[in-house]
């Protein structure tokens, strides 16, 4: 019998064929279909297709044994065993799901929303195209060394993609700033490999790791210090606190690719690395608790940051940041207390369920704020308002978003972040420190609703503040606006897989899942009193924003009205320093040191140098005064040169 | 398929007889180009032939192949000795392709063409000696024989202070040589009397080696790596590689760093590892620290580089600090990584010293500060550009990912934490190659040369660029097609270290 998983070597290959047709074979062939556009979303389609059949086939048991496992050797040094291959279980079925279908969606909207870009378009297809290759085979890898090389790979298109329009100095910087920052996390990343590679005796196959992690425990340090590093990759791919400041300089790039890179799949990465590790981390609980800090301190600085700012994407990019330092709470928060406890817990399953759920609903606000931005030509929304009369779909759709990100039942964002929050609150049992983060979990959550409709109302509703823009806006066309529509449905009722046993599907198997009917799930969410903390912190949330944006009753220039206010207000824009200190580090520090390094190449080694041979040149004047012309004097040298020769022969060796 | 024919002879004759050809063809720059091109091509198809008959099942796999032995001296011991085991047969392989794809770039050279061909033709003779000869006395004679042409290279065809950058190369490699010619001589002179008959060849005197003195091996392996280091070039004595390249025509300086460089790692290996194991395990540590020196602080200078090319050549210095740190670990992967190191530089350098040469030929200067906005005027160079840089800064997918990710491992693996100083070089390495193509060839387009009639790449330059970045590609991806040819090979060298 044939199984489609048989075939999920197949999925990053499709992309792939698409970038080098597309990438390599000229312009001529591609210029009546968009440049390409149309070959990419029939190869991504394809893949789609193929994604989703696997990850059917896996998530319904249809594959015997649950784990598909396929492997080949890459490189064999005596010691070290290099492989690469596809490992599909449940967690690789649902990222499969996430990554295919919005890479599609995204691929279909471009179409509409780069269509004014000409002969670069073709650029553009090519890099997305990669993009979804790598992404898709991070996704399947079956090792850590394979999964750092698509890590690396994903990383490379982010850089391309937000240097898209390379001649704007701006976007230029912004993508060496994403690489250079990222490149700090990857270093941890392997960093990490090696401690695993030395420590799994030269493999790192998922399998044969998962297998033998209970034979490698014991000196436990190490394996923390392992653990520890690899989350390290994970705070520069995602974004967490001290190394997110890149991710809203990278808004440089189209909104498209914020949207499917480093809004829902790339950003992802690292919380699919920390999920896909867990077997070893729930090992080192140290990790975990440093894991929980981060993603907690991630979520609320993110949050506070988004407060303010005028730029629509920007104030996704925080709250993508905030967004992912909530899935990180949850994983850590499971992590830690499944080693304390060793009792199923939510904590893994909330943190992957918010990954799928915000993938669709950030998807969603990015591409409904990129419809706002081509149709008014700015991301500044002081510029906006009133736009929902001209933007009737993209209004009411990112309307949808913004509940769903808010944490309103019955919409997605609700039921994952609820999950969060409340296991967050059970781990406060075990260490008070928890109970802290809850408290900033749940001011997270306030922050959240409040922003998001601080940004909704500031675009679509009032009357408009600069007629120029709103006169020039138009609703966007049908093959932007069906994309939107089919991620507003998600972002509306992805939570509801939580009824159709998403739970066990995603758990894995040392959690010992067990089932709960819908009956069951609703009775615990809704007699929990926590559930309505959160649900109360959200409405404030959004009431706050009416008053202040829509009903005006609160000016939001309160705000700046003292200048001990004004600072902290303008400490929110410069990112709490973060960007001056990166800026300060890079061009003071590590460039200073570069120069001081080139001085002392040049005036002192180089300087010695070329003192040797200033003194030879010198002696060799004085020496060339023994050059007489008389034969005799210099006959009288050789024979003194041979006898020593001879007497340095007689000495040492005894030869001849 | 070769066992009783002179493969390896005939390897070495081509290109000689080559360059005899072409320096004839005299003022006939035509010919010279299309003479110069045949005998590499033809050398490159002998060096494929003879990968492709490279036996790498044991035991065969474990020895020397094509074995050519010949009296030549025997009152001195002298013998024409070739031979090739995996290190070298990748070296040469290595050595065949960069002068054939060298000589294709250099279709537009159109000063005293036939003697810049003929000399390029006569380096690719001493390189190979070099990575074929198993007889120390042979070995030195190509050793020296790749420093002249290459002087010429520098002096006539290159930049405005060339006199001042060909002869420091000159003379500060040949001073290094000379040591290394001591060397040779005393471990001559003493292992001789221990063999009981005299002998230049490697293999035998290695086998006695152990028996010789300690203080005497000491100063042997000092003068014999001294000479090695400087050619690699560590820090402290690397400062002629900057300026050699920097005046260095670009085929030159692709074949300087690309194979020139190679000979001071591969003579560590070959020599220093393989005859002396117990001075080298007792100098593992400081071998390591040049290496780890080499990197971090090559990584800083590039850094601080306004010139493309300087910044590239300082780039050399910091990746064969990584070979050197491989070798230093005296594990198998770390030394089968130093050589994959070693091939893997020598493909990308060849790309990054192309691109400099390009920018300099077409924009008229390789000084950043001067560069700017150039992508959508060249876009061919610029992909090229930022290949070779993805490349350079160890992308995964590409080759020099590879070897560095290997070399690493090998040092935490010997050296535990101590790996996390030359890992940071990986960041630095990312930031002066990101740094450099934002000022050069990304945000607006400069104003301060004239960018009007910049044109992009020609066909000779497009087909070499290509071939070599179908390599860069074809080997990050499947490393195996090098490293299987490598491993077997390892064991010999590493025999008496464990």
């Amino acid at each position: 019998m044939m199984y489609w998983s048989e075939l999920a070597w197949l999925i990053p290959i499709i992309p792939l064929i698409s970038f080098v047709v597309v990438g390599f074979l000229g312009n001529k062939a591609f210029k009546r279909i968009e440049n390409g556009g149309y070959f990419a979303i029939l190869m991504a389609a394809v893949a789609c297709f193929l994604s989703l059949m696997v990850a059917f086939e896996i998530l319904t048991g249809g594959y015997p044994g649950g784990t598909f496992i396929q492997s080949m050797n890459w490189m064999t040094v005596p010691g070290f065993t290099f492989n690469m291959g596809i490992y599909i279980d449940t967690l690789t079925a649902l990222m499969l799901i996430v990554v295919s279908f919005i890479s599609t969606l995204v691929v279909i909207y471009s179409v509409g929303y780069m269509h004014e870009e000409g002969e670069k378009k073709r650029r553009y297809y090519a890099e997305i195209s990669l993009f979804i290759c790598a992404m898709l085979g991070l996704v399947l890898s079956s090792n850590f060394l394979q999964m750092f090389i698509f890590w690396e790979i994903v990383g490379l298109c982010s850089y391309l993609l937000i240097g898209f329009w390379n001649t704007k100095p701006s976007a230029a910087s912004a993508a060496k700033k994403a690489f250079l920052v990222t490149r700090i996390g990857d270093i941890m990343f392997m960093l990490g490999l090696f401690i695993f590679f030395v420590w799994f005796q030269g493999n790192l196959d998922f399998s044969y790791i998962f297998n033998n992690v209970d034979a490698f425990l014991g000196g436990n340090d190490l394996l923390t210090l392992g653990t520890f590093f690899i989350f390290g990759g994970a705070i520069g791919k995602s974004a967490q606190f001290p190394l997110h400041d890149w991710l809203p300089d990278a808004m440089e790039g189209p909104t498209t690719v914020s949207a499917l890179i480093h809004a829902a799949t790339m950003v992802k990465a690292g919380v699919y690395l920390v999920a896909r590790t867990y077997p070893v981390m729930v090992e080192t609980p140290n990790t975990m608790l440093i894991i929980a800090i981060i993603g907690g301190i991630t979520a609320l600085m993110a949050a506070t940051m988004a407060l303010n700012n005028p730029n629509i994407k920007r104030v996704l990019a925080y709250s993508t940041i905030s967004q992912l330092g909530y899935m990180f709470l949850a994983l850590g928060t499971g992590g830690y207390l499944f080693f304390h406890t060793q009792e199923t817990n939510a904590g893994f399953m909330s943190g992957m369920f918010h990954l799928m759920n915000h993938a669709f609903f950030k998807a969603l606000l990015f591409l409904s704020a990129g419809a706002v931005i081509h149709a008014v030509h700015t991301e500044d929304m002081r510029l906006m308002g009133g736009l929902s009369k001209k933007l009737k779909i993209t209004s009411l759709v990112m309307l949808i978003g913004c509940i769903s990100i808010a944490g309103i039942p019955p919409l997605s964002g609700f039921w994952s972040k609820d999950e969060i929050l409340a296991v967050v609150f059970e781990t406060g049992a075990e260490n008070p420190l928890f109970y802290v983060l809850y408290i900033m979990g749940i001011l997270t959550a306030f922050m959240t609703a409040f922003y998001m409709f601080r940004l909704w109302y500031m675009t679509f509703a009032g009357e408009p503040r600069d007629h120029h823009v709103y006169d020039h806006a138009h609703e966007s066309p049908k093959v932007m606006w069906v994309p939107l529509a089919i991620l507003a449905a998600l972002a509306f009722g992805s939570g509801f897989a939580l009824f159709f046993g998403f739970s066990e599907a995603i758990q894995p198997t040392m959690f010992h899942p067990h089932a709960e009917t819908w009956t069951q799930i609703l009775e615990i969410v809704f007699t929990d009193v926590l559930t309505y903390l959160s649900i109360i912190a959200a409405v404030l949330g959004i009431f706050l924003a009416y008053l202040m944006y829509r009903k005006r009753s609160i000016n939001p220039d309160v705000f700046v009205a003292t200048p001990a206010r004004r600072k902290i207000y303008g400490l929110l824009l410069a990112r709490y320093g973060f960007t001056a200190a990166y800026d300060w580090i890079g061009l003071k520090v590590v460039y200073g040191v570069a120069k001081a390094v080139d001085w002392f190449d040049r005036k002192v080694i180089d300087g010695i140098v070329n003192g040797f041979a200033i003194v030879t040149i010198k002696v060799g004047n004085i020496v060339r005064r023994g050059q007489t012309g008389f034969v005799q004097s210099y006959a009288a040298l050789v024979v003194a040169g041979v006898s020593i020769i001879v007497i340095l022969l007689f000495l040492f060796g005894g030869v001849i | 398929m070769f066992e009783n024919f002179p493969i390896l002879s005939l390897l070495l004759i081509v290109p000689l007889i080559g360059s005899m050809m072409t320096f004839a063809a005299g003022k006939h720059a035509k010919a010279a180009r299309y003479l110069a091109l045949v005998f590499s091509g033809i050398t490159l198809v002998i060096a494929t032939l003879i990968i492709m008959n490279f036996s790498l099942s044991a035991p065969l796999g474990t020895e020397f192949q094509f074995d050519e032995a010949y009296d030549w001296v025997p009152m001195l011991g002298i013998s024409y000795h070739l031979g090739v085991d995996g290190i070298s047969m990748l070296m040469v392989f290595l050595s065949a392709l960069l002068v054939f794809l060298a000589i294709l770039f250099s279709w537009d050279v159109e000063e005293r063409t036939s003697s810049y061909m003929g000399l390029m033709l006569l380096l690719d003779v001493g390189v190979l000696g070099v990575f074929t000869a198993l007889d120390y006395f042979l070995f030195y004679i190509f050793w020296e024989v790749v420093l002249i042409p290459m002087y010429f290279l520098i002096a006539i065809w290159g930049g405005p202070s060339r006199a001042y950058a060909s002869i420091k190369f000159f003379i500060y490699t040949h001073v290094a040589s000379l040591f290394m010619l001591l060397g040779i001589f005393a471990l001559y002179f003493t292992a001789s009397p221990l063999l009981g008959a005299p002998s230049f060849d490697m293999i035998e005197i290695a086998s006695v080696s152990g028996d010789i003195g300690h203080a005497l091996q000491l100063i042997i392996y000092a003068a014999l790596f001294f000479g090695f280091i400087v050619k690699m070039p560590m820090v402290p004595f690397h400062t002629w590689l900057p300026d050699a390249h920097v005046q260095a025509p670009t085929a030159g300086s692709v074949l300087l760093a690309g194979l020139l460089l190679k000979m001071g790692s591969y003579g560590i290996i070959r020599i220093c590892v393989f005859t002396f194991p117990d001075i080298t395990v007792e100098a593992q540590v400081l071998i390591a620290i040049i290496g780890v020196l080499s990197i971090v602080y090559g990584a800083f200078a590039c850094l601080a580089q306004t010139d493309l090319k300087k910044m590239v050549a300082y780039s050399s210095i910091s990746h064969m600090g990584i070979v050197l740190l491989g070798i230093a670990t005296l594990t198998d992967l770390g030394m089968a990584a130093a050589v994959f190191q070693m091939f893997a530089h020598g493909l990308i350098t060849a790309v990054l010293f192309m691109t400099c040469g390009m920018f300099q030929h077409k924009a008229g200067t390789r000084e950043i500060p001067l560069l700017g906005g150039l992508a959508p005027k060249v876009p061919v160079l610029s992909t090229v550009m930022m290949i070779g840089f993805m490349a350079s800064l160890g992308l995964p997918g590409l080759v020099g990912f590879v070897a560095e990710f290997s070399v690493f491992t090998a040092t935490y693996d010997f050296f535990d934490l101590w790996v996390i100083v030359p890992i940071a070089s990986v960041a630095l390495t990312a930031a002066y190659y990101i740094w450099a193509m934002q000022r050069s060839i990304f945000g607006s387009l400069t104003t301060k040369i004239d960018t009007e009639h910049i044109h992009d790449a020609y066909w000779f330059e497009t087909v070499p660029l290509a071939v070599l970045i179908g390599l860069i590609a074809l080997f990050g991806i499947y490393p195996r097609l090098v490293m299987d040819i490598i491993v077997p090979s390892i064991p010999r060298i590493l025999t008496g270290v464990i």
